[in-house]
């Protein structure tokens, strides 16, 4: 227990004087929020699904329902206001618009009420149906129709992009703060740090526990940061419960150094480690859904979706923080995360070496 | 070829007489019984076997490329043998690893540290990877490193550098200290202060095993000597029981100049000089040790007379372990 305390407090020495690392992880969330919080609106080639609900059931309602369903920039399904909003809220479409009974009638009247209930967590697509069903509205009559689209989200919040990201920024920084754990793993073993340990009585265990504890910290504090910067400079809410969210911090951090760890026993220079460590972090970092959802990915994309760990940290998060939601709701991802800790640790432990 | 092997007396005691005796003599620190480590198909350590006694200094004397890090890097418990054992205390090194390692210091041929922990952090951190730890002012005292405490790695100079990865191996205050190349790359005033800090250690009972290529720190240092080449032990004794395998009181090396027409003198016709023991070719100069330095001096210089020869550098010195190296090898140890 005193070597353990000694070397946690050692390592958290080393990364703070390690200013760089601390500062390039946080860096990259901070940047990324403020980039695509500003450049947002060009959102990707995702075809929105839109939910149609004629009640009005008038030639002028027929007429836009066609119009839509010639329209390459969004998909519909018409339905009952039933079965959409179910279908909205299995995920399967962005946005349900409704024309209501008597809706005919009061766009004539010049003030027509178009309820449009969306899809919080996925404000990319939902912009591009909002466009979407302006463009075709206008198309219609050629001039600017007195619609006024009442926008209802599904869940209790209005999500603006930033707020969208910011989860995912925490999830992306987590997971390039912590990977890199490897990197070092394999320097210290090239130099041979790790060679004057291994003369020592130190039990490997206890250096592994020693280094997740300083890199958990420093995570902890991270994201705190983060979400802190986020809180007062962007006005990004955070809904859900704090010690929650510090849980599930926590078990993306581990999740990510058991992997990390992985990489550090398999790799003997740490150029090859930092290229692997690259190479599984960039294509985590958009399949896991860091910057957009990856709620609409094709069907085969699935599997590779749902297996990523940053996947579930990521919705766990910004369940978390955007919907605050409880422990019920996230219990899936928390599993996924837990499996990966218990799994990747003891496939750590084995690859571990010395020198 | 093996001209000595392990001492009988030393082994062979807690061998053969079991507890009883054990108890009576101090056994062997540390004993290595027919060791070996490969590399693929690289034989690093080749059937070698040694003890080192309480309270001596034991050399590993040998060219880079020997084997002599392999085998201490086993005894310290970093890799594992192919074959063999080892014993330390007269625990097993693979089965008790880490009871050995509480009581044994440890410097390797080169100490990388932590580069964001300062000298006075890092003693500490060793420190508390053992049971019971020295202070770290009194290590920093031991090594004159009071002034370097909160520098980093970094930033001190190879002498300090050393002198703190020796430190280091004090930390625990070992009953067994294993150095490799303690003085490998130090200025002439660097190595004497090592030396110094070295024969302390002796002094209070401490035993040390000591890996070097260089032959005056193996003759100053040492109390023992094994010879080590291609992974075998070639001889094994005294500093001073080593020199006498040549059975010389003198080395002679010279290089031959032939002038054209002339014949220059081969091995076989300076072995037959008066007083020669024995002649050996170095890299590009001949060497004779003789028992009789005159005779054998006037004899050699008639005879590069005699064949119109020319004799530079003509040096005359007492035989160190060098000659004994070049005796044994027939290479010199630094080439």
């Amino acid at each position: 227990m005193r070597t353990y305390l000694r070397l946690t407090s050692s390592m958290i020495q080393m990364l703070r004087r390690n200013v760089a690392l601390v500062l390039s992880s946080l860096g990259l969330g901070i940047v990324s929020i403020l980039a695509f919080g500003l450049l947002f609106g060009n959102g990707g080639n995702v075809t929105p699904q839109l939910g149609v609900v004629d009640e009005d059931q008038t030639p002028l309602t027929t007429q836009m329902i066609q119009s839509l369903a010639h329209s390459t920039t969004v998909h519909i399904s018409i339905g009952s206001r039933a079965t959409e909003i179910d279908a909205l809220r299995g995920a399967h479409l962005n946005a349900v618009i409704i024309m209501p009974a008597g809706f005919t009638a009061a766009l004539m009247g010049g003030n027509a009420q178009m309820p449009v209930y969306y899809d919080q967590s996925n404000p990319t697509s939902w912009l591009i149906a909002q466009v979407t069903v302006q463009q075709v509205v206008q198309q219609l009559s050629g001039v600017h129709l007195p619609i006024t689209l009442q926008t209802q989200a599904i869940s209790v919040h209005n999500l603006r992009t930033i707020d969208f990201l910011t989860p995912g920024m925490i999830g992306m920084m987590l997971m390039w703060a912590n990977l890199g754990i490897g990197t070092i793993l394999v320097s210290w073993r090239q130099v041979g740090i790790m060679r004057r340990l291994a003369a020592t009585p130190l039990r490997p265990g206890i250096l592994i526990a020693a280094q997740m504890s300083a890199r958990l910290l420093l995570s902890l504090i991270q994201a705190a940061m983060l979400l802190v910067i986020a809180m007062t400079v962007f006005k990004v809410p955070v809904y859900g419960n704090l010690g929650l969210l510090a849980g599930v911090v926590t078990l993306g951090t581990l999740t990510m150094l058991a992997i990390g760890f992985i990489i550090g026993g398999l790799t003997a220079k740490p150029e090859v480690a930092n290229a692997i460590t690259f190479l599984i972090s960039f294509p985590m970092m958009f399949l896991g859904g860091s910057y957009f959802s990856v709620d609409n990915a094709p069907a085969f994309m699935r599997p590779v979706t749902q297996f990523l760990p940053l996947t579930h940290l990521n919705d766990a998060l910004r369940q978390i923080i955007n919907n605050g939601a409880s422990f019920a709701a996230i219990q899936n991802d928390v599993f996924v995360l837990i499996a990966w800790i218990v799994l990747g640790s003891l496939v750590a432990t084995r690859a571990f070496r010395w020198v | 070829m093996r001209i000595s092997h392990e001492n009988p007396s030393v082994g062979g005691v807690a061998r053969v007489s079991g507890a009883t005796l054990t108890r009576a003599a101090p056994p062997s620190v540390v004993r290595v019984d027919h060791l070996v480590k490969r590399y693929g198909a690289t034989t690093a350590v080749a059937d070698l076997s040694f003890s080192v006694r309480p309270g001596e200094i034991f050399g590993l004397l040998g060219p880079n490329g020997a084997g002599k890090t392999s085998t201490i890097e086993i005894i310290e418990g970093i890799r594992t043998p192919d074959s063999g054992t080892v014993e330390v205390f007269g625990l097993d090194i693979q089965r008790q690893r880490r009871a050995i390692q509480g009581r044994v210091g440890v410097q390797l041929q080169s100490t990388t540290l932590f580069p964001e922990l300062t000298v006075q952090e890092t003693l500490g951190l060793f420190g508390s990877f053992y049971p019971h730890a020295r202070p770290v002012r009194e290590l920093l005292r031991e090594v004159a490193l009071e002034e370097k405490a909160h520098a980093f790695p970094q930033d001190l100079s190879g002498g300090q550098r050393q002198r703190l990865a020796l430190a280091l191996a004090l930390v625990n205050e070992p009953e067994l200290v294993i150095l490799d190349e303690p003085t490998t790359g130090l200025d002439p005033q660097s190595r004497r202060a090592l030396w110094d800090i070295i024969q302390q250690l002796r002094q209070r009972g401490v035993a040390i095993i000591l890996t070097t290529h260089f032959m005056d720190e193996a003759q100053i240092l040492c109390d023992r000597i094994a010879i080590v080449d291609h992974g075998q032990i070639i001889a094994e004794d005294t500093p001073a029981g080593l020199i006498a395998l040549l059975g010389a009181s003198a080395a002679i090396a010279f290089q031959v100049v032939v002038p054209t027409g002339a014949t220059a003198p081969d091995l076989a016709m300076v072995r037959q000089l008066p007083g020669v023991e024995d002649a050996r070719a170095g890299l590009d100069q001949l060497i004779l040790y003789t028992r009789q330095t005159e005779p054998t001096l006037i004899a050699l210089l008639h005879l590069a007379e005699h064949a119109g020869v020319t004799l530079e550098h003509l040096q005359l010195h007492t035989p160190t372990l060098e000659d004994v190296f070049i005796k044994l090898t027939g290479r010199q140890l630094r080439s």
